[in-house]
């Protein structure tokens, strides 16, 4: 990895990011999502919505974003002109990545000063919320190293943003808490997150911590497979 | 001789196909090497191995004194310019932006990409997005790409097909600017034209094996015949053989009034193409 190459690669997707009207866009889910929210009610805001637009933001930005961004550069061919440059495919995914991370970033900050939340972030839910991101971060890098178009991207999102960006609404689809869907959907990331605001951090913190270790196994593997399949 | 690029009996298969079969090529530093083939003979495959992007099947590869195992290293990378069959840039983006890109992945001054853009004459258009420009734009601005960081050989696969003459031209007069600097050129083309133009040394590639290799000028000497044929204005034509014994027929011929054209079979290298391979090379 070289920062140099890193910050030309950020810079050149942080313009293609922006002029990208699908990808830009996505920015203004979570605030669009919040905005509504802070005209629902006046009382404090459950934790529950705040995760749903944490939830929002880190699989329609982070996770969808950089996984559009690599399946374009396969699909375009511009990839190859990349891999023929002194730049590695890691020092690809980490420019890509600060994009997100950026994007993901300025949303989530604007929509959380719309909805004036009022809760305390502790040590460990802001502990929490990093894994979080770096688990919706490795799926996105993971499946945008697997992919070569861009149309094949949403076979993957759509189930993605449903299970772990829109988790809570699991509950409105399955109501009764003790179905055995409820109870295995309990151990789902996000859910992990808002546990981290109540008395146990540990366990919820052990769980999330599993599920951005798979997902850093799931990385390791599509990027194994794909640069064995680099040289053929 | 200072070999830049050597291949050795080199293979390569895809499946039960075998692309290229048994190819050896040695290029000098500073030479201009033009493969050309029709399509499917394994012009692309050949640039590809060079370039690292395909591993031989079998065979000896070495480009600038480094075996193919490391052509991965970014010191190699480094040392080659790619224009391949199907390079792109980034249509959202300008010019300027694009170039900017490699530029800093490169490490190289902006004073060489201004340089880059005016020799193939687009330095006005550095703020055009490149969605808005055209084909031969788009071609030579992939040409800067390939060349901005100077590179010791460059690897160009079909620069020139299915461009305007114009755009040609400017290409073929920037190519021979960074060949008059010292850099080693492999390029493919089904254009005899071009390989005549450009190359020092042209290869006939067909199924994947070399069936000649010279200066343009030497393979049409060598394949040239010893036939004259003569047009007459009634439209006949007569083939002499050029020998002593034709002597008197072919003094007559050359001051017969009803014979309009005289020439001699001197082939194009397309011609010669034909010959060798059988095949059209288009
Ligand atoms: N990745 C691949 N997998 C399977 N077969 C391949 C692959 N790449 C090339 N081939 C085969 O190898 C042969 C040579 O292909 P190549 O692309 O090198 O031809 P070419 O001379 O560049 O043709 P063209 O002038 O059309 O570009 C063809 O028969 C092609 O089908
Ligand atoms: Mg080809």
């Amino acid at each position: 990895m070289n920062t140099g190459r890193i910050m030309a690669i950020f810079e050149k997707d942080l313009k293609e990011f922006t002029r990208n009207a699908m990808l830009f866009t996505t920015i203004l889910l979570p605030i669009i999502l919040a905005f509504m929210y802070s005209r629902m009610g006046g009382e404090a805001l459950p934790a529950m919505l705040v995760y749903l637009i944490v939830g929002v933001a880190f699989s329609a930005i982070l996770c969808s974003g950089i996984m559009t961004m690599m399946a374009e550069e396969n699909e375009k061919n511009t990839l190859r002109g990349l891999m023929q440059s002194p730049a590695s495919m890691l020092d690809i995914l980490a420019g890509k990545s600060l994009v997100v991370v950026l994007m993901t970033a300025v949303s989530l900050i604007i929509s959380f000063l719309i909805m004036d939340v009022a809760f305390e972030w502790s040590i460990a839910s802001i502990g929490g919320l990093i894994l979080l991101a770096l688990f919706f971060l490795n799926v996105g890098i993971a499946v945008g190293l697997t992919v070569d178009s861009v149309a094949t991207t949403s076979v993957y999102l759509l189930p993605i943003m449903f299970i772990f960006g829109f988790t809570p609404m699991i509950e409105m689809v399955v109501p009764d808490s003790d179905h055995f869907i409820r109870r295995l959907t309990d151990y789902l990331p996000l859910y992990q997150n808002i546990s981290l605001h109540g008395e146990e951090t540990t366990v919820p913190l052990l769980i999330l911590l599993a599920w951005t270790l798979v997902s850093f196994l799931y990385v390791t593997w599509a990027f194994r497979k794909r640069m064995s399949d680099e040289v053929k | 001789m200072d070999r830049v690029i050597i291949l050795e009996n080199v293979k390569k298969h895809f499946g039960n196909e075998e692309a290229l079969k048994g190819m050896t090529v040695e290029i000098a530093k500073g030479e201009v090497f033009g493969l050309l083939g029709p399509s499917g003979s394994g012009k692309t495959t050949t640039i590809k191995i060079l370039t690292g992007e395909l591993g031989p099947s079998e065979g000896r590869v070495e480009v600038l004194g480094r075996s193919h195992e490391s052509f991965n290293s970014t010191q190699y990378v480094k040392s080659l310019g790619i224009l391949s069959d199907n390079s792109a840039l980034y249509e959202r983006l300008t010019v300027k932006d694009n170039l900017a890109l490699f530029r800093k992945l490169y490490n190289t001054e902006q004073t060489k990409v201004d340089q880059v853009l005016k020799d193939v004459g687009l330095e006005k258009h550095i703020d055009k997005r490149v969605k808005d420009l055209s084909k031969g734009m788009k071609q030579r601005i992939l040409l800067c790409k390939a060349v901005l960081h100077e590179p010791e050989v460059l690897f160009l696969d079909e620069p020139t097909s299915a461009l305007d003459p114009g755009t040609t031209e400017s290409i073929h007069a920037m190519l021979l600017k960074i060949k008059a600097q010292g850099t080693t050129i492999m390029l493919t083309t089904h254009n005899m034209d071009e390989a005549t133009a450009l190359c020092d040394t042209v290869a006939f590639l067909n199924n994947g094996t070399i069936t000649d290799m010279g200066s343009s000028e030497s393979l049409r000497q060598a394949y040239k015949t010893n036939e004259i044929h003569i047009t007459y204005r009634n439209g006949t034509t007569r083939h002499i053989q050029r020998t002593i014994e034709n002597r008197s027929q072919l003094e007559k011929a050359l001051f017969d009034p009803e014979a309009v054209n005289i020439e001699s079979d001197y082939p194009t290298l397309g011609e010669v193409f034909k010959k060798v391979t059988g095949k059209e090379l288009v």
